[in-house]
């Protein structure tokens, strides 16, 4: 099977249309969101409609949580913040019911889904030095788990030693006796100084894992962003992709 | 102007609109809300009004005075609480409104001892050492719930079917996260989130309601019941 693997979408609606348009050149068998559809950008609801409508799974990020009112946000930054209580504002109730809908996690054949760790999901533990890394292995069954979150495309391998090898992601032929977290990067704010939108292409059957890199129409989102009034912050990280 | 609709076994039977800062309620004849039943004290209650609240005091009835199914002797009465004096339900709204039930002390007050006023304040125990134990609001699984109780000690309690809600409801077509319940200060409400017309407060759809005691909320095919912790 081959599956197209987005996530952290935030509500970048260049990005997401530039990125489904490339899947579907890929001939994938199935789209998979991973969560935080919504908060930043300035088009949550088309962004929400049109992962709903394409993608066999979405999972629930924290910005689709703290959309909805369940998940406070005052750890957020204080951009992350104004962006969230600006996407509170515009979303009417239809899209709300669709992120209500969202799941937390998936497992596909071998494969385990989700947005932050497979460590309390919902507590949204980042994986980014090798004690998260080892945390989040021991709790998960599957060889190769996928997630986003921290919008830096990383591989993560399990080495027979049990320590963790972590390396920036690129494309692989993972070992099949090994287990591996991989980090999708993101679609709508890459922060790796990369601008351009990044998803994943996972071939289960030659056991294969792509990065690509999409380039979108950064100005359109810039302007959309400008107009909503976001954070400027916001505005400018998009075109230096970090 | 407030207004107090007063039923008796579910007919209403008075409407009263009332400037008075205070106003009684009792058997006797010179009461402002004459309740003329022998479960009712003569002097049973009074509500007394101030600028920002209507209070419900006790008289230190037989029988007791029950607001939202819960005994009280001292409440401040919010839009559409129902006090419960013997067989009549008195419905206390802000503007306008209705609702009726039983009454009590021995000034010749019958003691009431019928199933229904039995069962009201077995209830209404049971219920206390609930909250007690919890050491605030909590939800009863009434119908198809995981469980029998269920504390509301969070900031927001998530309600639905998907597996990491803090409350399980069952049905079809309910959303993951069908509904959350916030806790503000002392005041909880409830806010749908998921499809329209799967939550139901007191058998009424709902997008938002504040919570009283003894509410009864649906969600889908599980019903709960809230029961407030302060007192």
């Amino acid at each position: 099977m081959k599956y197209g693997l987005i996530s952290d979408i935030h509500g970048n609606l260049e990005a997401l249309t530039a990125v489904l348009r490339d899947i579907e050149k890929q001939k994938v068998d199935s789209v998979h969101c991973l969560g935080d559809v919504v908060g930043y950008g300035a088009d949550p609801a088309r962004c929400l409609k049109m992962v709903k409508k394409q993608c066999d799974t979405v999972l629930m990020g924290n910005h689709d949580y703290a959309a909805i009112g369940v998940q406070p946000y005052d750890s957020f930054n204080r951009a992350a913040q104004a962006a969230t209580e600006w996407t509170r504002q515009v979303l009417d109730d239809k899209s709300m019911a669709i992120i209500a809908d969202f799941e937390m996690e998936r497992s596909l054949d071998d494969m385990y889904l989700v947005h932050a760790s497979p460590y309390e999901p919902e507590e949204w533990h980042y994986i980014l030095t090798e004690n998260d890394a080892d945390e989040a292995f021991s709790h998960l069954s599957q060889n190769i788990g996928f997630f986003g979150h921290s919008h830096i495309p990383t591989i993560i391998q399990e080495k027979s030693d049990g320590t963790t090898r972590m390396q920036a992601g690129h494309d692989v032929s993972p070992d099949r006796e090994r287990r591996y977290l991989i980090n999708i990067g993101s679609v709508g704010q890459p922060r790796d100084n990369d601008p351009r939108a990044c998803y994943v292409i996972f071939d289960s059957d030659e056991y294969e894992i792509e990065f690509h890199r999409v380039e979108y129409d950064i100005e359109n989102a810039q302007r959309k962003m400008s107009e909503a009034r976001l954070p400027s912050n916001l505005i400018s990280r998009l075109s230096a992709g970090t | 102007m407030p207004e107090i609709t007063v039923k008796y076994e579910d007919k209403v039977i008075e409407r009263v609109v009332t400037e008075k800062k205070r106003i009684s309620i009792g058997r006797g004849n010179d009461n402002d809300i004459v309740l003329e039943n022998r479960g009712v004290s003569r002097k049973h209650a009074l509500i007394e009004f101030n600028d920002k609240a209507a209070v419900l005091i006790d008289n230190e009835s037989l029988n007791g005075t029950f607001v939202n199914s819960r005994k009280v002797s001292e409440e401040v009465l919010r839009d559409q609480d129902i006090i419960t004096i013997g067989k009549y339900s008195l419905i206390y709204n802000t503007e306008t409104s209705q609702e009726g039930s039983d009454p009590a002390s021995y000034d010749g007050t019958m003691v009431l001892n019928t199933r229904q006023q039995k069962k009201l304040l077995e209830n209404d125990r049971i219920e206390r050492k609930i909250v007690e134990k919890y050491g605030g609001s909590v939800l009863l699984g009434m119908e198809n719930a995981d469980f029998s109780e269920y504390r509301l000690d969070r900031e927001v309690s998530t309600v639905g079917k998907a597996k990491f809600v803090h409350i399980r409801a069952k049905g079809f077509f309910l959303s993951g996260i069908q509904a959350k319940i916030v806790k503000e200060g002392q005041v909880f409400s409830i806010v749908n989130l998921g499809k329209q017309g799967k939550l139901k407060v007191n058998g009424e759809p709902t997008t938002q309601s504040v919570l009283k005691n003894g509410d009864l909320i649906t969600v889908g095919k599980t019903v709960f019941k809230f029961v407030e912790g302060k007192n």
